[in-house]
């Protein structure tokens, strides 16, 4: 593959993410235009930012990359993604936005009227967080290593700096059309060239794709299991996501919130459809990837090995260029989000400084976290991050949002146990202290199977001892979440 | 743009009174009835899908189903659901200014 | 007091004179019924009467002005020879005969103005025909504080007498108690406007009006349009439900000022809005931007100095004013910028007036805005005003996304 081009690719990316975050701001709008100007976010706009932020590089590399060395069952990462949308549009979407929270310890602060509770929030949501920024690191690694062969630690250090430098710089904050842009790059970086691929595959007589000599390098043993803990994890982790909860305080009400997570579910539907092919692709035209090496690399070498060539270089240009977008755009959300919780729960006072001085911070765990810790496949340490956040903030949400009788001791053991648990789970396996095979590994590898339940049960088994505990404002905080805005705003347009 | 008249179940509301208390519990009641009901189809289906693939052991069949067609029923449980929800809305800000049914 | 208060009030006021003519009827024992009224029920009448007409003066609170207006009419409700009503330092009225007691009154009374009982004196004068003999002196209290006093006199001692202006006296201070209310209620409108004002200025409410006017005859459609946004713009500033908004909404009402103004003055008023969608739900303090806003135009009309960039547009010799509204999204926060080339103003002075101690009325907005937005977000997020004579003038207001108890609804 040629590497002029798919530098030239990424440094365009880079290029045209902060030109349009630069330009987007900064056009000048006259009060004849501020209809215009000051129209809030409409939902499909909104979806297409949200799927923009969340599209990772889990996503764009390591789904195909998981396909191709497991089989067809690692499919359920994509839905796992797509379907937790479902479970965030049924219990929180609408009630989150109506609660005028901007982040997590917002909304416990807000809920529960405690700044302990806010404080513990605030450590989970650092946690997942960084258990989300270090695939993106060693992905951005990764690719850079194949576009340009520098060792992987020097992909993940410079790609680090450009995120801290971006985004402490303001050039890269979390601007809506930015995303969206990102998405629509995305989806094309994955849609032309699967097109080329397939035409390439039919001229090639269309080999049929096998995966009869699975090699299951840590699934052979409980595979049901895995699936299971991989279910329950992306299906209620997806909510409580920190770069994701952010968004959607840019809708104007709960019932946009709703609309705009419809719109995310189809949209990263339809961007779903396409790993797998090359997943499959792969499987037929880069067999080696399946005996060790660097199997999320398959979406990057695919265009060569089929179309070769200029064709195939430009491809594969398209395809870098789409892949950097895809770690840019989360790990710039992820990064601003872990650094506004610093900011406002960490750092003694506020201001654009004390920012920036969060964003070295937030960057700086999980840059030694991708230099420290063996590559993990992404789409595995990425379900991790799921985990966490299935077991923590899951329950929170849930009965924060539909249970009076929640407290405040109740919410921090369920954190804690729930949580906590899953979280020594994942530094257990990721040290690993517990080698597969066996079930210890499998429990500890796949939390989120019981750890939600633990989360679960400790809330509102602890909330129940302790009635004394509800806080006061819960009957206010229960109407603002679920009152129809008609009836909330005295008067409507 | 005229302002919406406030109504006395409205002020039960804003004020948190027992009453007020009651209709909100209702509209949460209605809600998460909604809500649960797309749950329990998810949860349904995808939890007795695994082990429908264990048992027919059946790559193509996993290819179909997780790669192509589990997007569209997502996407429409939870059209479905936004649907139910703003309607349950609508019936609840009906019920609370006192307008008679269309 | 509350509205609850003041029905209370009434209703025990019409519920005293009830009683007074039930026991009239009771007592009086008519010899027999007529249609058209026996002496008792006349005489209650008659009282009823000559109340009615001593409550308006009262009305307006126990002064020498109310006091003399009613005293005749309580002296003729008490049938007694002189009655004098105090506050709590003089006389306020003497009615009747011998007014040369009126020298010691307030000596007499001076227990009386501390403990709020009941007394009564022999007033013995050297006054042989003076007829005044004894009299008795009745508190008139309001919400228990004694705010003067109502002395009946008579020839001789009469418990009938002590009675009656026991119960004149409480009907007095039912009157009295009114009469605060009124006051209460008239100081709470006059509070509302007073903060209304602070709000929109009366100039602002006049010159939109004319400008609106001027265009009536020459392009009606746009004075309807303009009287559109000023009633809409009034709707919003004279809302009275909620402390808080939204960026949204409070952008909107800015625009809709600023369209007012513009009418006025055309295309010597240049502005420039930036704002990024993505921080307009964010909740803050009703009303806090526009002062902001009004003072930048203010400022900028006073003499705008930058050099104009599109000078084609201005009349030759006229710089216009250009203003810049810019919102964006800072993480956690947002920041709105508002900015003028107007005047400036001197930094001492600026601080002088933040400290409250300016005293010149343009910094009143500044300052109250100032003073809210500490008040909500804390002192970190007080106004970050940039300026200096002849320098236009930079107003940064941070607003936190989310701050527990602050709403926009």
């Amino acid at each position: 593959m040629s590497r002029t081009y798919a530098v030239a690719a990424v440094a365009a990316v880079v290029l045209a993410t902060v030109l349009v975050g630069g330009f987007g701001l900064r056009i000048s709008r006259t009060t004849s235009d501020f209809y215009v100007a000051s129209r809030t976010v409409r939902p499909r706009l909104n979806a297409a930012a949200i799927s923009g932020e969340y599209l990772s590089a889990a996503s764009f590399l390591g789904i195909a990359g998981l396909v191709l060395v497991h089989g067809p069952d690692m499919l359920w990462y994509p839905v796992g993604y797509t379907a937790g949308y479902l479970v965030l549009l049924v219990f929180v979407a609408a009630p989150l936005r109506r609660s005028g929270a901007y982040t997590l310890p917002d909304f416990a602060e807000g809920r529960l009227e405690s700044r302990q509770v806010r404080r513990l929030v605030s450590v989970f949501v650092a946690a997942a967080g960084w258990l989300y920024l270090v695939p993106q690191l060693q992905g951005a690694g990764l690719t850079l290593k194949i576009l340009t062969g520098a060792p992987g630690w020097l992909g993940d250090v410079l790609v680090a700096s450009v995120v801290v430098i971006a985004v402490a710089a303001g050039g890269m904050r979390s601007i809506t059309f930015v995303q969206v842009f990102q998405y629509w790059l995305k989806l094309t970086a994955l849609l032309v060239p699967a097109i080329f691929l397939v035409l390439a595959w039919q001229d090639d007589g269309s080999p049929r794709v096998t995966f009869d000599e699975q090699l299951s390098v840590f699934r052979a043993d409980h595979p049901l299991y895995a699936t299971y803990g991989l279910i329950v994890a992306t299906f209620l982790g997806t909510m409580g996501l920190p770069h994701v909860v952010v968004r959607f305080y840019t809708s104007p009400n709960g019932r946009d919130a709703r609309r705009t997570t419809v719109a995310v579910l189809a949209l990263i539907g339809v961007f779903y459809l396409l790993p797998p092919v090359y997943g499959a692709l792969g499987r037929l035209y880069a067999p080696e990837l399946i005996h060790g090496g660097d199997a999320d690399a398959a979406v990057l070498l695919l265009p060569g090995r089929l179309v070769g060539g200029l064709g195939g270089d430009l491809l594969g240009a398209l395809i870098a260029g789409g892949a950097f977008a895809a770690f840019l755009s989360t790990a710039s959300g992820l990064t601003m989000a872990v650094a506004g919780v610093i900011t406002q729960d960490v750092l003694p006072s506020r201001g654009v400084r004390h920012f920036r001085l969060a964003t070295v911070l937030a960057m700086c765990v999980p840059l030694a976290g991708s230099l420290m810790v063996s590559r993990v496949p992404v789409a595995d340490s990425v379900g991790m991050a799921f985990a966490v956040s299935a077991s923590s903030f899951c329950p929170l949400l849930v009965l924060g949002i539909w249970w009076r009788r929640l407290t405040p001791p109740g919410a921090i053991a369920g954190l804690l146990l729930g949580g906590g648990s899953a979280f020594l789970s994942v530094a257990i396996t990721v040290s690993g202290a517990v080698r597969p095979p066996g079930w210890p590994h499998a429990l500890l590898a796949w939390p989120a199977v019981w750890s939600v339940p633990v989360g679960f049960l400790a809330m509102v088994l602890v909330s129940l001892a302790t009635p004394g505990r509800i806080p006061a404002g819960t009957n206010a905080a229960m109407t603002r979440f679920h009152l129809p805005e008609a009836l909330t705003s005295g008067r409507h347009r | 743009m005229r302002p919406l008249p406030r109504y006395r179940t409205q002020s039960e509301i804003d004020e948190q009174t027992a009453l007020g208390g009651a209709y909100v519990r209702s509209l949460m009641r209605s809600q998460l009835r909604a809500g649960l009901t797309a749950f329990t189809v998810l949860a349904v289906v995808v939890g007795t899908l695994p082990l429908v693939f264990e048992a027919l052991h059946s790559a193509a069949l996993v290819w179909a189903v997780l790669g192509f067609a589990a997007y569209p029923p997502l996407t429409l449980i939870a059209w479905w659901y936004v649907r139910r929800a703003e309607r349950n809305e609508r019936d609840f800000a009906r019920l609370v200014e006192g307008r008679p049914a269309p | 007091m509350t509205g609850a208060g003041y029905a209370v009030l009434v209703l025990l006021a019409l519920l005293l004179l009830a009683a007074g003519f039930l026991l009239g009827r009771r007592t009086a024992r008519p010899l027999r019924t007529s249609d058209v009224g026996t002496p008792v029920e006349h005489a209650t009448f008659e009282t009823l009467h000559t109340a009615s007409l001593a409550a308006p003066p009262l009305r307006a609170g126990l002064t020498e002005e109310s006091a003399r207006r009613s005293a005749r009419r309580l002296r003729s409700l008490l049938g007694t020879e002189a009655l004098c009503l105090t506050d709590r330092e003089r006389v306020l009225v003497w009615d009747g005969e011998g007014e040369h007691h009126g020298r010691h009154v307030m000596d007499q009374v001076r227990d009386l103005l501390a403990s709020g009982r009941d007394t009564a004196f022999h007033s013995d004068c050297d006054d042989l025909d003076c007829p005044l003999r004894w009299a008795v002196a009745v508190p008139l209290t309001v919400d228990n504080r004694v705010l003067g006093t109502l002395i009946a006199y008579a020839p001789r001692e009469s418990a009938v007498l002590a009675r009656a202006a026991g119960e004149v006296a409480r009907w007095v201070c039912v009157q009295l108690e009114l009469a605060e209310l009124d006051r209460s209620r008239t100081q709470l409108i006059e509070a509302e406007i007073r903060a209304l004002r602070a709000q929109i200025s009366p100039h602002f409410i006049f010159n939109s009006l004319a400008a609106i006017a001027s265009f009536v005859r020459t392009d009606p459609e746009r004075a309807r349009e303009l009287l559109l946004e000023f009633a809409d713009f009034t709707r919003y500033s004279f809302r009275s439900h909620g402390d808080f908004t939204t960026l949204a909404d409070e952008l909107h009402s800015i625009d809709q000022y600023l369209a007012l103004v513009r009418a006025r003055f055309g295309e010597r008023l240049a502005v420039t809005l930036q704002i990024a969608p993505e921080v307009l739900p964010v909740a803050l303090p009703f009303l806090c931007l526009q002062p902001l806003v009004e003072n930048a135009v203010k400022h900028g009309l006073e003499g705008a100095v930058a050099v104009p960039r599109d000078a084609g547009s201005v009349p030759a010799g006229e710089t216009p004013t250009r203003i810049t509204i810019s919102a964006f999204d800072a993480g956690s926060e947002a920041e709105v910028v508002i900015e003028d080339n107007g005047t400036g103003m001197d930094p001492e002075r600026l601080r002088h007036i933040l400290r409250g101690e300016g005293g010149h009325s343009t910094g009143i907005g500044l300052l109250n805005v100032d003073e809210r937005l500490r008040q909500v977000y804390g002192d970190d997020y007080g106004l970050v005003i940039e300026t200096g004579i002849g320098a236009g003038m930079k107003i940064t207001v941070r607003l936190p996304k989310y701050r527990a108890g602050v709403h926009g609804s």
